[in-house]
């Protein structure tokens, strides 16, 4: 666990790099993670995805099943990875600040 | 922590993931003396341990048949040189030529730096037991990484990936951290699915009591694998099961096998039990899981707490049974790409389920390929016991314990127009192939075996 710093707002992260709580998460969060997922500018399309994943994450306290998520965002996978290098859990979710997806993922 | 003085290492959970699973991390000054005294305790309650420490003659049989060797070519990966990063404790301590002779007959002092080589490189290794399959005395190496794991766990050390799970199953009764709400959801998405896909109209019921089946599906499969999930219903709508899948307990995996038999794992043996009893269930049917259908069918009743009223059956297996006494119209020409089945280590050698997947698949794809070496004699994918790490350098490690399988699917000729199948029917093996396949360039898609079996079901 560490603390960092983005805006002048204390934000905990794990050993993954993933936000700890995911109320902290903020625009400005986003923006830091990218930088780690080499995202110059969050598009559209970034958003789309992002507000998806948040929307379901605070329903279900789960991230979506890919295929869910693809189908709900119109982007195919290959197209989540051309967004998100690192991939719909370690990328995806890492920005859109949900905790890290555990298990056989 | 990715390396330690060099070695790879997987990034370890934090002292609160370690106190959510119950350990109370020791602090480095104590570790040294904890482990012996772990390791004392470990050794007295286990023959198959000790077997390993003395029987050893290092003949070198298993170097060459383990995939972890093969792809780092590092000499601590020679499970007979791994089991002596422990065994050279164990004589120093254990031994009278080792507390006489010291380093003379290779007896090592124990120190910080011994137990850290032991996390990076008891995580390496897959318990595949591929070494103990080759091994002229039948040691069986995979004992001593468990043992290995588990002090490492009392001494507060274990990967965060791990801990995590480990933490989520206690937390939901399952690894992915799924609570009923999100279960629920997936499984109607699901249905919506198999409506569009394949025209079948599908109820995945859960928590369903008084049924005749309660089906015990990987819950990465809600994640990563929906036509294993979709497989899995095609199949009961088809045969016409009264069946449900418990919320309790949504996971055919039990990561306690891999790194805290004691607590962690006996701990999911009672969920489940609790489950099956609740539900009031009759069977229970166990879905594509590895390691996870060794701790169930090899574990489970000697780990219970109370006599098992319940038959624990394989997936694989109902469905061997149906083909095997015409019960069940499979059509393999909608399963036409070249396919080649990747045999799970847990599967072929601890579970014996060799033949009925070979009688699955060869019913429900059309164009079969075997892969060499196969059956129990088969290489592991190089995720085996969930070492999916993706921190850099255990990523790399990752396509280096790959690159025997890689070599393996090759040789098949099966991807070489870029449409082939591999069939990995586990969650671990799915999720490190996904990746590797790609990281290798093979030409081949990563399916599991019931979701061969669910494409090729003829409902007419």
């Amino acid at each position: 666990m560490a603390n960092i710093e983005i805006n002048g707002q204390q934000v905990e992260i794990d050993e993954d790099g993933f936000i700890v709580n995911p109320e902290q998460w903020d625009e400005n969060v986003a923006a830091y993670f990218c930088k780690d997922e080499g995202i110059e500018e969050l598009t559209d399309e970034h958003w789309k995805v992002i507000n998806y994943l948040r929307d379901y994450y605070q329903q279900f306290e789960v991230a979506p099943m890919i295929r869910k998520l693809c189908k709900e965002t119109g982007c195919n996978l290959k197209k989540i990875y051309e967004l998100f290098p690192s991939g719909p859990a370690k990328g995806a979710c890492k920005v859109a600040g949900l905790p890290k997806p555990t298990g056989c993922v | 922590m990715a390396e330690y003085k060099g070695m790879a290492q997987p990034s370890r959970a934090g002292e609160k993931d370690m106190r959510k699973i119950h350990m109370e991390p020791i602090p480095d000054e104590l570790k040294p003396e904890k482990a012996l005294e772990y390791l004392d305790e470990y050794r007295k309650k286990f023959r198959s341990f000790v077997m390993a420490m003395e029987s050893c003659t290092k003949c070198g049989q298993c170097a060459e048949n383990c995939h972890t060797y093969l792809g780092t070519r590092d000499p601590n990966n020679i499970p007979t040189n791994r089991a002596e990063l422990i065994r050279k404790i164990y004589r120093r301590y254990f031994t009278l030529e080792g507390r006489w002779f010291g380093n003379l007959v290779g007896a090592e002092d124990i120190s910080l730096d011994v137990i850290e080589q032991w996390y990076s490189y008891f995580w390496q290794c897959s318990e595949c037991r591929r070494c103990a399959h080759v091994c002229p005395f039948g040691i069986d190496t995979c004992e001593v990484t468990m043992a290995g794991r588990q002090i490492l766990h009392w001494l507060g050390i274990t990967p965060k990936l791990h801990a995590d799970v480990g933490g989520a199953m206690e937390k939901v009764g399952n690894h992915t951290g799924l609570p009923k709400p999100g279960i629920i959801d997936t499984l109607e998405f699901m249905a919506e699915e198999c409506m569009d896909e394949f025209g079948i109209d599908i109820e995945f019921p859960v928590d369903k009591p008084d049924a005749d089946i309660m089906y015990v599906p990987s819950s990465a499969d809600f994640l990563l694998n929906p036509y294993t999930l979709m497989g899995a219903g095609m199949f009961f709508k088809y045969i016409g099961a009264n069946w449900t899948i418990p919320s309790t307990v949504t996971e055919a995996g039990n990561f306690g096998l891999l790194f805290d038999q004691r607590y962690t794992q006996r701990h999911n043996v009672m969920r489940l039990l609790n489950a099956a009893q609740n539900l009031n269930v009759k069977k229970i049917v166990w879905g594509e899981c590895g390691h996870g259908w060794r701790a169930a069918k090899m574990y489970v009743p000697s780990l219970a707490d109370r006599p098992i009223r319940w038959d624990i059956t394989h997936l694989h297996d109902e469905v061997a049974y149906l083909i095997n006494t015409n019960q069940l119209k499979l059509d393999p020409s909608k399963n036409s790409k070249p396919t080649t089945l990747h045999d799970p280590c847990n599967y072929v050698r601890a579970c014996g389920l060799n033949d009925n997947m070979r009688t699955c698949i060869k019913a429900s794809v059309a164009n079969y390929v075997e892969m060499s070496p196969n059956g129990a004699d088969n290489f592991c994918c190089g995720g085996g016991s969930g070492i999916l790490f993706d921190d850099k350098e255990m990523y790399q490690k990752r396509i280096e314990l790959s690159w025997k399988k890689a070599e393996q699917v090759r040789a098949t000729g099966i991807g070489k127009d870029g449409n082939g199948i591999l069939c990995a029917p586990c969650s671990i093996c799915k999720a490190q192939l996904y990746p590797m396949v790609e990281e290798h360039d093979l030409g081949v898609e990563v399916k599991g075996l019931i979701d061969l079996v669910g494409m090729a079901l003829d409902f007419k």
